[in-house]
């Protein structure tokens, strides 16, 4: 049955709101409302307590050491240029993460993405090992700084 | 060209201003000839916004460096439509590209509602030159694209290699067109709400504009996915950067508010919340172009931060607050007509829906902004990577896919017993036969399981709902069946329309689920000769070649490809070094088909001639982008112009006018 025009308002219903049956018949879609409204948020909490990492600069990690060994932050810098070594017959990589002034060694096995390069911008996730370096296990390029050129 | 182009650009924001005022003083005078004033006003910004694109175009193409937008995005060496599509490939012509975009689509507007809605136009008038100023003023005063070089260039920078790839011509083109597409129902939400008109007629009015956003918003998310599939390091098909999210949420907001219209249509409920809701997906699409063209979060896509910032927050609080206002202005006119009965009920359903879109556009939102947030209360940075999206997104789209099964042919009101026996029996009982069998098969994963369930579910309902819809018309007719079919869909066509786009989804959702949960990858190094095994695939590298082109060095791994002991094809995996620029572009190998992908990354190489490859096989990718496909069939469908509806928008405003004439006469 569709309304012929918004000109015409749909029948109002019958004057039942009045009685508990109206009440429970409200009461029963803000129960059902709340209950999804309450499992997404538990949803989103516990995700975010999962998965929630320190996002750190060079810097703070170095200076302020806001990371512990083996605690998975991740960290964002520049790759020193002239830092870069491939480990041949591997995927390993090893550079530098700088912010012009400290650096951090680095090593990352896997794939590395195209964006990548000496002198760019990247974003490592992983953790420090005992030994001073930051083991990446996750790498991700910013887009060369040819996006948005400076002159 | 260029003056002229630079002109006509400051020309047209004063024009856009211009008839935004005068449209405003129009509506609020009631004085017919500035609204007719600010109607060319608006022709003629679109007439001028059409000149200065066109002479950036000249400019690409003529080679014209003394531009330095030009000569950042472009060089002598490119093909043709590359040159034209570097017309988007930096901010300020991007800024020129969403107001020539919005001025067509302003255009169209003016000439559906030449008859029609002509109470609502000037307030069209003055939210649509409204935005489209504040675009012309960014590209204006801010990023002009006609800005010279300060020096002298016989040589452009040339396109950045990574996007030299067929996305570059469709992604951010189709994603424009959802963000800026949803300025047009925003607009008719405005109109409605400062002239009173608050009936369905600016839902029905901007029906068509609302799904050719959505539509679009949609395809460019499919299109970015594609892109970021076979572009190396972009994080596979999603990878939630926030530039990604960005262009998720308004699509998840706006595929909300496309439902709950039809509640406000068939009962006259909701309707606080549907403008509550294109509100949001109106600012949610403005502030994703703002983080598309900001740094404000890193991502992969950035451009960069600058004075853009600001005026994007400004810009986007003082849309919320101007709408918020007359929203809240209207509320007492806004009351519902009807109420809701059962839980058990069409309408629940659409609530129940609208809670999840909603919902996920939220986590989206949060997991976005995290960083942002907790940066300002406890001085850190706190990021949640794709992990947390991986968690939160999966159980909503699932419950979203259930909704989908029940939602279309469940009771209006409340669903009777014989209702849900007749309409869900069936395909329950059907549907549960597929995780049985893939119990029977082995697979254990509980994902798995409960997805092929719900989306055989969704299937089986719709594939029901169809084959009665025929059954009805065979009976009645003896159509024959394909005729029956077409006939069928003509009779309805936001119904079936709608009905085949879910089933897009469950296409898309079939792919998403197989490939994210059995993708399978081995990594080596080779000496030529030597072969990787994945799955029944056996990859045997033949060697590397290396050599020059006219713009790049080719290094190319090739490979030959079989399968349990059949050979299948030859193939490349390749890494090409620009000249031009620092960074390789990786293609990779990629075998296609129906079943699964191989997919091969050469990824590095030694002096002795080895390779390293890294190989996956993701099964039912093709999937995602097949559902895309018939997700497109079934909203064309849906948008098809309907004679009915247009006489019926036709019959109502004669209406609105004869009882206008009779009110003023009397």
């Amino acid at each position: 049955m569709q309304t012929p025009a918004g000109t015409v308002p749909v029948q109002q219903r019958p004057a039942a709101s009045s009685g508990s049956a109206a009440l429970w018949k409200g009461k029963k879609f803000i129960i059902g409302a709340a209950v999804v409204v309450l499992a997404l948020a538990y949803l989103i909490t516990v995700g975010i307590q999962s998965s929630a990492m320190y996002y750190l600069t060079v810097e703070e990690f170095l200076v302020e050491e806001k990371a512990a060994v083996g605690q998975r932050v991740r960290l964002g810098g520049t790759v020193a240029p002239e830092s870069v070594q491939a480990v041949p017959g591997s995927t390993t990589l090893r550079f530098q993460v700088t912010d012009g002034q400290r650096n951090i060694p680095v090593t990352y096995t896997g794939i590395v993405p195209d964006a990548f390069r000496p002198g760019g911008d990247v974003i490592l996730e992983g953790a420090l090992t005992p030994e001073g370096i930051f083991n990446a296990e996750v790498l991700l390029a910013k887009c060369p700084s040819k996006y948005a050129p400076s002159l | 060209m260029t003056d002229i182009g630079e002109t006509s650009l400051v020309v047209a924001f004063f024009v856009a201003l211009y008839a935004m005022v005068a449209a405003a003083l129009g509506k609020a005078l009631n004085y017919h000839d500035l609204v007719e004033s600010a109607r060319r006003g608006l022709l003629a910004t679109a007439a001028l916004v059409t000149l200065a694109s066109a002479a950036l175009v000249y400019a690409f193409v003529t080679r014209d460096f003394s531009i330095q937008y030009v000569y950042q995005y472009s060089s002598s060496d490119m093909s043709l439509p590359y040159t034209i599509a570097a017309w988007w490939a930096g901010q300020a012509g991007s800024l020129l590209l969403w107001a020539w975009v919005l001025s067509m689509m302003g255009v169209v507007v003016l000439w559906q509602n030449r008859r029609q809605n002509l109470t609502l136009l000037p307030v069209l008038l003055v939210v649509i030159t409204g935005v489209l100023g504040f675009f012309l003023g960014l590209a204006t005063f801010v990023s002009n694209p006609f800005d010279r070089l300060p020096f002298y260039a016989a040589e452009g920078e040339g396109l950045n290699p990574l996007l030299e790839n067929m996305g570059m011509f469709f992604h951010p083109t189709t994603l424009y067109l959802g963000y800026i597409g949803f300025t047009i129902p925003f607009a008719f939400a405005m109109a409605a709400l400062v002239t009173n008109r608050l009936d369905d007629q600016w839902v029905r009015s901007s029906r068509r504009w609302t799904l050719f956003a959505w539509l679009f918003l949609g395809l460019g998310n499919l299109f970015g996915a594609q892109w970021a599939y076979v572009e190396l390091g972009w994080g596979g098909y999603m990878g939630w950067d926030p530039v990604e999210n960005a262009s998720m949420m308004p699509w998840l907001v706006g595929t909300a508010y496309l439902h709950s219209v039809m509640i406000q249509q068939r009962r006259g409920m909701l309707k606080i919340w549907n403008m509550a809701l294109i509100i949001t997906t109106f600012a949610l699409s403005i502030f994703g172009t703002f983080l598309t063209r900001s740094g404000v979060l890193s991502s992969v896509h950035t451009f960069s931060v600058g004075a853009m910032g600001p005026l994007f927050v400004s810009f986007i609080l003082i849309v919320v607050a101007v709408s918020v206002g007359l929203l809240w202005h209207r509320l007492p006119q806004l009351r519902s007509e009807a109420e809701l009965d059962s839980l058990v009920s069409r309408e629940s359903t659409f609530l129940f829906n609208n809670l999840l879109l909603v919902g996920a556009a939220f986590a989206i939102f949060w997991g976005t902004v995290f960083p942002l947030i907790s940066e300002a209360v406890r001085g850190t940075k706190i990021t949640v990577g794709p992990p947390f999206y991986n968690q939160v997104i999966p159980p909503i789209l699932l419950a979203l896919l259930a909704i989908m099964a029940v939602c279309p042919i469940i009771g209006w009101r409340k669903a009777s017993r014989a209702n849900l026996i007749r309409n869900f029996l069936r395909p329950f009982i059907a549907s549960l036969a597929v995780p049985a069998v893939l119990l029977a098969l082995g697979v254990t994963n509980g994902w798995a399981v409960l997805s092929s369930w719900i989306l055989v579910f969704v299937v089986a309902t719709v594939l029901l709902e169809f084959y009665r819809g025929l059954r009805a018309r065979w009976r009645g007719r003896r159509e024959d069946p394909l005729r029956g079919l077409m006939r069928l869909v003509a009779s309805n066509k936001p119904r079936y329309g709608g009905l085949v786009a879910h089933l897009g989804f469950v296409v898309m959702g079939a792919g998403v689920v197989a490939s994210s949960l059995f993708s399978s990858s081995v990594e080596g190094t080779l000496r030529p000769g030597d072969s990787l095994t994945i799955e029944d695939y056996q990859v045997t590298y033949g060697g590397l070649n290396q050599y020059q082109t006219a713009s790049k060095q080719v290094v190319s791994a090739s490979l030959n490809i079989s399968r349990g002991g059949t050979f299948l094809q030859p193939m490349q995996a390749e890494k090409y070094y620009h000249r031009s620029h620092d960074n390789p572009v990786t293609e990779v190998g990629l075998r296609s088909t129906l079943m699964e992908d191989l997919y091969v990354i050469l990824a590095g190489w030694g002096n002795d001639g080895s390779a390293t490859l890294k190989i996956l096989v993701n099964p039912l990718v093709t999937w995602i982008w097949l559902g895309g496909g018939v997700l497109l069939f079934g909203t064309v469908v849906a948008m098809w112009p309907d004679r009915r509806e247009r006489d019926r928008l036709v019959r109502r405003e004669q209406r609105l006018v004869e009882s206008e004439v009779a009110r003023v006469g009397s």
